[in-house]
């Protein structure tokens, strides 16, 4: 059997030399093509910059839709900001398919500071690397709740004492 | 040179091995996580049949519980009202919401299988009709797509 419908979503981080992050995302499917480009400054995370361009649409007039990505244009990166970038650039008065590919270079930067802290502990044993997730939570009780390894049951919380 | 600090692919594959059924398949691989997706679907309510899912790369022994929980989307169908929140809350928050971003990626996919498919066969066999009249058919075979952005909110007025 064919595939009747293909899609391919990339994301990718550069750190800049003066330590802003540059993010790209790019979704290419069988109907659809288009980048989304944006500058963060750390460490307030703002976004100083967004650029991106629709390269292939089934509708020409999709391309109007490109100015609403300045709306993000000067956000941080924070609670809130996923439902501020669905409002301002999706929705039914937007463009679902730019806000999402925002949302996922959002998404990006996010994991990109986790990253180092997940390779430090994964480098060590199972005890040890359990001792630097509960270290992680300790630094970040944002996450908890966040998910099954995170939740208030879980094995890895037992007996952590996190601020409120 | 610069050099990346962070990347991440997501790929979807949709089939359509009968009019009733999409099926799709969807990794998911970062710097951190690596898992795939199987996801089959039914006409015409968009209902989501079967989830299946598997971990190649995660960060605690807790993660692998996660995949019970995809089983938590069977049932709900795609156009419903609040179906992303849904899928977060009872995939992602209450599994993992890495398999969540997935699978609304994988039914994203299939929505835009439904309402663009037929458009290719159609062009295939030089038969395609005007777009907008193609589109408006569309209108009320696929569910939500009507007043899924600006351009169709405008078209279906």
């Amino acid at each position: 059997m064919v595939l009747s419908y293909t899609r391919n979503k990339y994301a990718t981080i550069t750190d800049l030399e003066d330590g802003s992050l540059l993010v790209r995302a790019t979704l290419e499917d069988s109907f659809f093509a288009c980048t989304v480009e944006i500058e963060v400054k750390v460490p307030d995370l703002e976004i100083t910059s967004i650029w991106g361009e629709i390269k292939r649409a089934f509708n020409e007039e999709c391309q109007e839709a490109i100015p609403l990505l300045q709306e993000a244009a000067g956000l941080r990166i924070g609670s809130g900001i996923n439902k501020t970038i669905s409002d301002l650039v999706g929705g039914s008065e937007g463009c679902p398919k730019l806000a999402d590919l925002i949302l996922e270079c959002i998404d990006e930067v996010v994991l990109r500071f986790t990253l180092p802290t997940i390779k430090e502990t994964q480098s060590i044993d199972e005890q040890e690397r359990i001792k630097g997730t509960r270290e992680m939570l300790r630094q970040n009780p944002g996450l908890l709740g966040s998910c099954i390894a995170f939740a208030e049951d879980s094995p890895l919380l037992k007996g952590l004492e996190l601020e409120k | 040179m610069s050099t990346l600090t962070f990347a991440r692919s997501k790929i979807v594959g949709i089939e359509c091995p009968d009019e009733n059924t999409f099926l799709a398949h969807g990794i998911l691989d970062d710097y951190i996580y690596a898992l795939e997706l199987d996801v089959e679907v039914k006409l015409p309510d968009f209902e989501l049949s079967s989830v299946q899912g598997r971990w190649k790369r995660y960060t605690t022994p807790e993660c692998p519980k996660a995949i019970a929980k995809l089983q938590n989307a069977v049932g709900l169908r795609i156009p419903e009202k609040d179906f992303a929140r849904k899928i977060r809350r009872v995939v992602g928050k209450e599994g993992c919401t890495h398999f969540a971003n997935l699978l609304l990626e994988c039914c994203d996919g299939i929505m835009q299988a439904a309402a663009y498919g037929g458009w290719k066969d159609l062009e295939e066999k030089k038969a395609a009709p005007e777009k907008e009249g193609y589109l408006k058919r569309k209108f009320e075979s696929v569910p939500g797509l009507e007043d899924s952005c600006m351009v169709y909110a405008r078209m279906g007025k």
